[in-house]
Order: C-alpha cells, then sequence, then structure tokens
C-alpha cells in the first residue's frame, strides 16, 4: 500500500483521498487552461511554420531549400556550430572539472561570470565584437591594415556564436558533478590510476550523458542565433548569411513561402533537439547517481 | 607494513582537524580509529592513504619517509564510507580495475586478471554477481565488492572509512564479524574509522579513541574498556552513570562513599566526578551497610538478556541507570515506584577540573 | 590558495577557464564598458534620455514586465497541470514547453507576426473583435510571452515534484482546505523558483531581438524596442550611441543577475 502510494503520490485522482486533491471539474478546468494558453503561444505558431512552408507544395518547398544562396547559408551555420560547439565542448569540460572537483576562494563569482552570455541581449553579443574588431573597433585599424576581416565576415559570426553559446556545456556538467563528488576519482588515484585514466575511465563515462546534454541544446542555440549574428553578418548573400539571416531576408522580401520553407528546417532542428534532449533526461533518470 | 604517524597536525579553514597526533600500527595489526564525528579520525585516515596531506608531521610506511609519496605509490587499499564503486562498470569490471590500470609493464595479463578477480570475489562470496552493476546490489554486497576492489592490488595497508556505517544493524552485525576473520586469514595491516564503540571493541585489535584532534587513548578492546584514562573515554565506551562529589587529601567523598585516591593526595577540596557503569550498580531492598544510596524505581525494561533500571536518586534527584542479570531481576522482583538501596562498585572518579 | 584534493588539474582546468572567459566574455564586454566611460557625461545622457529612446525603455520593460507577470500565472498553472494532472499526450507537451528555447528566434518572429496578422490563424478572429496584434505593441508582448514561457514552469515544475505528498495530508489533517493549502502550504514554497523564474523571463524579454522585430512594426515612439534602436545606431555608424545604450541595458543585466543569485540564496534559506 505504502509503495503504491508513493509511486502514484504526485498524480492526483487515482489514490489520493478526498480532500487531497481538486474536485474533478477544477482539474479538468486548470488542464484546459493550461493548454490553451500553450496552444496559442506554442503549438499554433509551431503548425503554422510547416503549413505556411507547404503553402505552394512539395515542388516549391524543395526549391526554395535547394536555391543557392539558400545552402550557402546552411553551409555557412554548419561550420558556426561545427566551430564553436567543440571549443565550447572543452571549455565546459575543463571549467566544470576545475570548479566541481576543487574548492577555492571565488568559485561562485566564477560560475555567474560563465553564465553571464546568457544574460545579455544578444545585440549587445554581436556589438561587443564590433567594438572589439570593427573599423572603429580597438583592433579594427590594425586588422585593418593586415587585411583581416573579422567583422561582416566569417569570423565575426563565429566568434558571436561561441559568446552566445558559451555556458551551455559548463552549465551543465558543473552541477552534475558537484552532485557526483570526487570520491570515484579518489578511488580510482588510490587504486593506482593516474590523472589521464581517472578523468577517462572514471569521470568521463560518469558525465558523458550531461556532455551531450549540454552539446544538444549548444548545438540548437548555436545554428539559431539571430540577434548576436545579425550585428556581425553585414548580411552579404551567399558570403555572410546564415539560415536564420537568410529566413529574415527572404521574408523581408515578402518570400513567404521560401522564408517559411528555410525556416522550417530551423523548425525541424528544434523539434529533434527537444525529442533528443527528452531521450536524454529519460536515460540520465534512469542512471543511478 | 608498520605504519608510524608523526606528530601531525592538519587545519581545515579556521577548524583544527588533528592536533600533533602520534601512532604506531604495527604490521598486520587491525586498528580501530574510534571518535565522534570531527574528532578528526577521518582526517588521519585519509591522510595515511595520502588523500590529504598533514600541514605538519611525518608518515612512515616501515619506517621509510612516505609523507611525499602520491597517493597512486603508496599501495594502500582504501574502502570508502560510500564504497565509491564505479557505477558505470560491473562488479567484475570495479574489482579489476586496479590491476588495469598498471603501467603496460607491470599490468597482468588478461587472464591472470581474470583469475584474481574471480579468486577475489570468491573471497567476498560474491562470485555470482560478478556482471551485477553497483545500483542492482545491496548496501553488503556493495561493501564487500569494495573491500575486493581494494584488495586486487595487493595494498600493503587496508584503510576502511566507517566500513560498516551505511548498513543496517543485521548486516552490519554478520560484515563485522566477517572483515574479522578475513582480516585473520590474509592479515594486512589495517586501520579503520568507526563512531559505533561495539564495533571497535568487537572487531579491532587495538583501539584509538580520538575526540577534538587528538587521541584520549589507545590499547587493545580490554584496556580501554576497563581502563578508560579519562571521563571522554568512560563516556565514549558505553552507558555511564555520573555521580558528583569531593576530592580532599587523597580520599573522594561521593554521597555516603569514601574512596581512597592515593593519586590525589595534594588535592584539596576539588569537585570530582565519580563514573560507574549500569552493570556495575548492585541494587537491594534492605539496607546493608552505610554506603548505601536510598532510590526510587522510576522504570523497569524487563525485556532481553539484562533488566534496565531507570532509578532516582532520593538525595539528589539525579537518574541512575542500572542492569541486572535475568536471574537477580527475578530474584528481587522490583515493581515501579519501590524504594531500593544502590551500591556502585568500580568507581572510577576524575577531579572536575582535569585537562587532558 | 590551498587545497585539500589529491585530484590531478586544478591549475590547467581552472587556468584555461579563466583565460577562455576572460577572452571570449570578459574582454571584449569590458570593451563596451571602456567604450562608453569614454564618453563624456552630457553625450552620454543625451544619448540614453532622448525621446526616443525613453520611449523604447517604457515600451521594452514595461511589455517585458507584463509579459514576464502573465509568464508567473500561467507558468505556475502549466507546471501543476504536468506534475498533478493526468492526461493524453502529457509528456509531448511537457517536451514542447521548452520550445522556445529551441526554436530560432527568427523563425518564432516570422512565425507569430504570420499567425497574429490580420489574415493570420489566429489574427483573423481576433482583429474582427478590434483586437490588433501583429504590428502593434501588443505584438511585442505576445512574442515575449513566447520567449518567456519555460523559464518559470521550468524553475517551478522540479521544486513542485520533490514537494513532500506529507505536506498536503499534513494541512488537510489539521483541517485545511485544498485552496487554503495551496495559498498557506504549498504557495510560499514555490514563491522562490516563481520569482527566479519571473526574473529569468523578463531578463530573456528585455534583451530579446529575433522575435519581436518582425512582429513590432517597429515605429519610433510607439513600437519600437531598445535593442533595435542599438541596432539602428549601429546600422547609421553611430558606434557611440550604440554604446551608450546598449552599457545602460548592459547595467540593467548586471542588476537582474544580481537580484536572480539573491533570490536563489533567500530561496535555500530553509535548505539544511
Amino acid at each position: 500500500m505504502q509503495t503504491d502510494k508513493t509511486l502514484d503520490r504526485n498524480v492526483a485522482g487515482r489514490t489520493a483521498g478526498r480532500g487531497l486533491t481538486e474536485p474533478a471539474p477544477v482539474r479538468w478546468g486548470l488542464t484546459i487552461v493550461a493548454l490553451l494558453f500553450l496552444g496559442l503561444f506554442l503549438f499554433v505558431p509551431l503548425a503554422s511554420v510547416f503549413a505556411q512552408a507547404l503553402e505552394k507544395g512539395w515542388g516549391a518547398y524543395l526549391e526554395a531549400i535547394r536555391e543557392p544562396d539558400a545552402l550557402s547559408s546552411v553551409r555557412l551555420t554548419l561550420i558556426a556550430a561545427a566551430v564553436s560547439v567543440p571549443l565550447n565542448l572543452l571549455f565546459g569540460v575543463a571549467a566544470a572539472w576545475g570548479i566541481a572537483k576543487f574548492d577555492f576562494p571565488g568559485k561562485s563569482i566564477l560560475i555567474t561570470l560563465i553564465d553571464l552570455p546568457f544574460s545579455v541581449s544578444p545585440v549587445i553579443s554581436g556589438l561587443i565584437y564590433v567594438l572589439m574588431f570593427g573599423l572603429q573597433g580597438w583592433l579594427g585599424p590594425w586588422l585593418d591594415s593586415h587585411n583581416i576581416k573579422i567583422i561582416f565576415a566569417v569570423p565575426g559570426i563565429i566568434l558571436a556564436t561561441i559568446f552566445v553559446t558559451f555556458p551551455f556545456v559548463a552549465r551543465e556538467l558543473i552541477p552534475l558533478m558537484q552532485a557526483q563528488g570526487k570520491e570515484e576519482e579518489e578511488a580510482a588515484l588510490v587504486l593506482g590510476a593516474n590523472g589521464l585514466q581517472t578523468f577517462l575511465r572514471v569521470t568521463l563515462p560518469n558525465i558523458r550523458w550531461g556532455i551531450l546534454y549540454g552539446v544538444i541544446l549548444c548545438n540548437a542555440r548555436a545554428m539559431g542565433e539571430f540577434g548576436a549574428v545579425s550585428v556581425v553578418s553585414g548580411h552579404i548573400r551567399g558570403a555572410t548569411n546564415t539560415i536564420p539571416l537568410h529566413v529574415e531576408i527572404l521574408y523581408n522580401e515578402y518570400n513567404y513561402v521560401a522564408a517559411f520553407a528555410v525556416a522550417s528546417l530551423l523548425a525541424l532542428l528544434a523539434l529533434v533537439t527537444l525529442a533528443a534532449k527528452s531521450l536524454v533526461e529519460w536515460r540520465m533518470r534512469g542512471e543511478p547517481m | 607494513m608498520s605504519i608510524e604517524i608523526r606528530s601531525v597536525s592538519k587545519q581545515f579553514g579556521s577548524f583544527n582537524a588533528l592536533r600533533e597526533v602520534s601512532l604506531t600500527v604495527p604490521s598486520g595489526e587491525l586498528v580501530a580509529l574510534l571518535g565522534p564525528s570531527g574528532s578528526g579520525k577521518t582526517t588521519l585516515l585519509r591522510i595515511i592513504a595520502g588523500l590529504e596531506s598533514p600541514d605538519r608531521g611525518s608518515i612512515l610506511f616501515n619506517g621509510r619517509e612516505a609523507t611525499d609519496r602520491h597517493v597512486r605509490e603508496r599501495q594502500v587499499g582504501f574502502v570508502f564510507q560510500h564504497y565509491a564503486l564505479f557505477r558505470h562498470m560491473t562488479v567484475f569490471e570495479n574489482v579489476a580495475f586496479g590491476l588495469r590500470v598498471k603501467p603496460r609493464g607491470s599490468r597482468p595479463s588478461k587472464g591472470e586478471i581474470r583469475e584474481k578477480v574471480e579468486g577475489l570475489l570468491k573471497l567476498v562470496q560474491l562470485e555470482s554477481l560478478a556482471g551485477r552493476y553497483p545500483a542492482q546490489l545491496s548496501g553488503g554486497q556493495r561493501q564487500r565488492v569494495a573491500l575486493a576492489r581494494a584488495l586486487a592490488v595487493e595494498p600493503q595497508v587496508l584503510l576502511l572509512d566507517e566500513p560498516f556505517g551505511a548498513l543496517d544493524a543485521k548486516v552490519r552485525l554478520e560484515l563485522r564479524r566477517w572483515l574479522r576473520r578475513l582480516h585473520d586469514e590474509i592479515h594486512v595491516t589495517s586501520v579503520f574509522v568507526t563512531h559505533d564503540q561495539e564495533e571497535a571493541l568487537e572487531v579491532a585489535d587495538r583501539v584509538v579513541v580520538m575526540n577534538e584532534g587528538r587521541i584520549e587513548q589507545q590499547g587493545t578492546p580490554e584496556e580501554v574498556y576497563d581502563r578508560p584514562s579519562n571521563p571522554f573515554v568512560y563516556n565514549f565506551l558505553g552507558n555511564v552513570n555520573l555521580f558528583h562529589g569531593r576530592v580532599h587529601a587523597g580520599a573522594a567523598r561521593i554521597g555516603e562513599i569514601s574512596i581512597d585516591l592515593p593519586e590525589y593526595r595534594a588535592t584539596e577540596n576539588s569537585p570530582a566526578v565519580a563514573y560507574v557503569r549500569p552493570y556495575d550498580i548492585e541494587i537491594s531492598r534492605i539496607r546493608q551497610n552505610p554506603e548505601e544510596i536510598e532510590a526510587e524505581v522510576r522504570h523497569i525494561q524487563g525485556a532481553g538478556a539484562v533488566a534496565r533500571l531507570e532509578l532516582e536518586r532520593l538525595d539528589t534527584s539525579e537518574p541512575v541507570e542500572a542492569e541486572l542479570t535475568r536471574e537477580r531481576h527475578r530474584e528481587l522482583g522490583l515493581r515501579q515506584g519501590e524504594k531500593v538501596f544502590i551500591r556502585p562498585r568500580n568507581l572510577r572518579v576524575f577531579v572536575e577540573d582535569y585537562q587532558i | 590558495m590551498k587545497r585539500h584534493s589529491v585530484l590531478p588539474g586544478f591549475g590547467p582546468t581552472l587556468g584555461y577557464t579563466v583565460f577562455y572567459l576572460s577572452l571570449i566574455v570578459l574582454i571584449p564586454l569590458s570593451a563596451l564598458v571602456f567604450k562608453s566611460v569614454g564618453l563624456s557625461w552630457g553625450e552620454f545622457w543625451s544619448t540614453v534620455a532622448a525621446p526616443r529612446v525613453a520611449a523604447s525603455y517604457r515600451l521594452t520593460f514595461g511589455a517585458a514586465l507584463l509579459a514576464a507577470a502573465i509568464n508567473a500565472l500561467f507558468g505556475v498553472l502549466t507546471a501543476w497541470v504536468l506534475v498533478r494532472y493526468r492526461f493524453p499526450g502529457k509528456r509531448v507537451i511537457d517536451a514542447l514547453v521548452d520550445l522556445p528555447f529551441a526554436l530560432p528566434t527568427a523563425v518564432a518572429g516570422i512565425t507569430l507576426a504570420s499567425v497574429y496578422s490580420g489574415n493570420g490563424w489566429l489574427g483573423r478572429y481576433l482583429e474582427p473583435l478590434g483586437i490588433k496584434v501583429a504590428y502593434t505593441p501588443l505584438g511585442i508582448l505576445v512574442a515575449m510571452i513566447f520567449i518567456g514561457l519555460p523559464f518559470v514552469v521550468r524553475t517551478v515544475q522540479p521544486v513542485l515534484e520533490e514537494l513532500e505528498s506529507e505536506l498536503e495530508e499534513a494541512a488537510a489533517c489539521l483541517g485545511s482546505n485544498r485552496w487554503q493549502t495551496f495559498r498557506r502550504v504549498l504557495f510560499p514554497t514555490l514563491l522562490p523558483p516563481l520569482l527566479t523564474g519571473f526574473a529569468l523571463a523578463f531578463a530573456r524579454a528585455v534583451g530579446e531581438y529575433g522575435s519581436i522585430i518582425f512582429i513590432a512594426g517597429n515605429m519610433p515612439m510607439v513600437s519600437e524596442i531598445t535593442p533595435l534602436l542599438i541596432i539602428t545606431n549601429l546600422e547609421q555608424y553611430d558606434y557611440a550611441g550604440a554604446t551608450a545604450i546598449a552599457s545602460v541595458m548592459l547595467g540593467v543585466s548586471f542588476i537582474l543577475i544580481l537580484a536572480v543569485n539573491l533570490l536563489q540564496r533567500w530561496s535555500r534559506r530553509y535548505a539544511e
């Protein structure tokens, strides 16, 4: 009896006694209001992306996606993600090891600073690189005289992408590794393992789902970032446009079908991201802590 | 291998975990570090293992300096309080870990590893669970995996941090007897940390009682139990009754009782406390000599091997706990509320301003 | 700096962390701070307090506040329904709550604009009622609600899941009815995560750009948000103006970070 109750303790209507849950009409009322809210703001817009993308049929859809500028924007988005995700992954693992496994003063300030890019407006995230590397920026004149282009070029887009996705892996791993403690690593050392062996054989297997989770979120943001990238890109068609920027251009040209067709790629990415994320969450829950 | 600890001190922030601790563990002995939480026992164990480094003092293994030797090279086996089993490895892989990470030159072959691990799993009676993951094991089984894993690298010293702390009472009892038998078989120098006096007294060859970063007393279980060297040890090892009195010129006066204390000949009229174990309280219905204290029976707990009585002294209203054998309890046939006379045997008197 | 650990790698990992953090985040952000410090006070003030800019603050912060409040209300409701009740499709809906985190803001922007425009899926029913959403401040509110939606749900949900049912049982045994139990027992526990989620949603809405500009209409003094003003200045090569306004927003972000940190400390005050 006890176990039944604990299993279901949070789900009303089956086992909870009277007075411990709301009457059925209230339950249904609340559920409907919540679903209506989610419907208006989430589900209807999501469905409309695909509906509008396919408004003129599959032919128009595929044409919009196969168009050279669209393909080049896909290429640039993949490049930006391929550079920023591994760099932030490396950083995230290093930061989590240093922060979770050791005690030092100023730790909580460091964690706050790592989270900083999440609190900064994407527009500012782009602006700061313009102020650094733009023609009127700190390093602008020097870069210009050496013919290095960062702003309104691919490196700027990559930098802005790294900035906005900076905390994803670290903020996933730090609490995970803090919760796991360091006893297993100490056990490995006592048994004669060296540092690398300890990390590869003991730490890494324990955080693999956390890493995957962080990478999934990091990648989604890297491929979808708009504001920061928009500031540094210069919007040069076929050269410095990522997928979101290409969507903007098509939309502003009133080419709605094409805009939504390309946007549907990103919406699909979002759905895949959510599915993968739920899967990993489910795996992590199954994993004994 | 013998272990020698020479005036080791360790501080965490402003907390003195260890103050000038010195201790020698002879080769092949099973030693218990016993003390309340915060007494420094776990810190001392971790310093022996090399998981912490002392602020001052040194550690010697077999007479050789080992203070700065890295934990990897100390050849110690360490069993963690919560076992620290590698959760993503099977029981077999956990036990094999220490062999697999050996440098290529000294690493045993696959077959040798298999043979060794199987032998160890047999020793800890877990052969049938080799393929399980730690999460699928009971607490007692995890504990034995942790032990097998520690033994796999053939440690010179086995260190166990609260090895039975996380187990329920029945399993704890079985496992500690088993550990004692195991030690008698393999005879590796072992140190274990516990806060449970019964456990320390039952399992260890020698008990080291610690408090507030210092060693209060060390000796065989009989020595520390029968001859506690100070009130802390007395209190910590088992239930105890306190009788307040005074010491003057080599004699203590505790209520109606007076005791000769030649070692306190120089003491003048100081407050003192006498300690006596509950089973050293004799009870009778009628006064047999003047040195008895009148008390009232408050509560009787008659179930079990001994009967426990809660009494209240009529002179000071202080509670007194007594234990009677079953026969004596039946013989007396006491009832709640009855007046009795109690006489403490084997009183240990400590002058109250006693400082360690 | 004394460490109590035998684990290796403290120096290299922390060193790399600080190095990479400085390179990517701290130095570029300090460029903004230095650049704005370089402005004279009069210059700075005339930029950040200009009527058009002030109107954008009112709009941005006002709409963000309202959106966060709406999200707080519906966020608690959504979390409650997801944790406590059973209904078909619950797991999928639970996963979809995070859509605003995963869906690129540009996609959200064009989609909301088209759905809520006069002939869009929802706009066509609202327009006859006299409610114009797209290309008005109301559109900005809708976009801000969208991008802030997951915050309150995701901060309140885990707390609600971990709540011991004994608490409610105890309250019921003591004679409290459902509403009293919610108001006096559950709500005080949910308040800290609720406020944290509110602050996070507010911070996100204040800085948001992508999903808003498509639906906002971007009329100066009416529906122009502050981040857009920064971009407008930048496109006119008015770096000083962009920097000044950006530094005001950055200041607000820092205050919000501080607020969230204090809230989280406060919410742990009963923790052992």
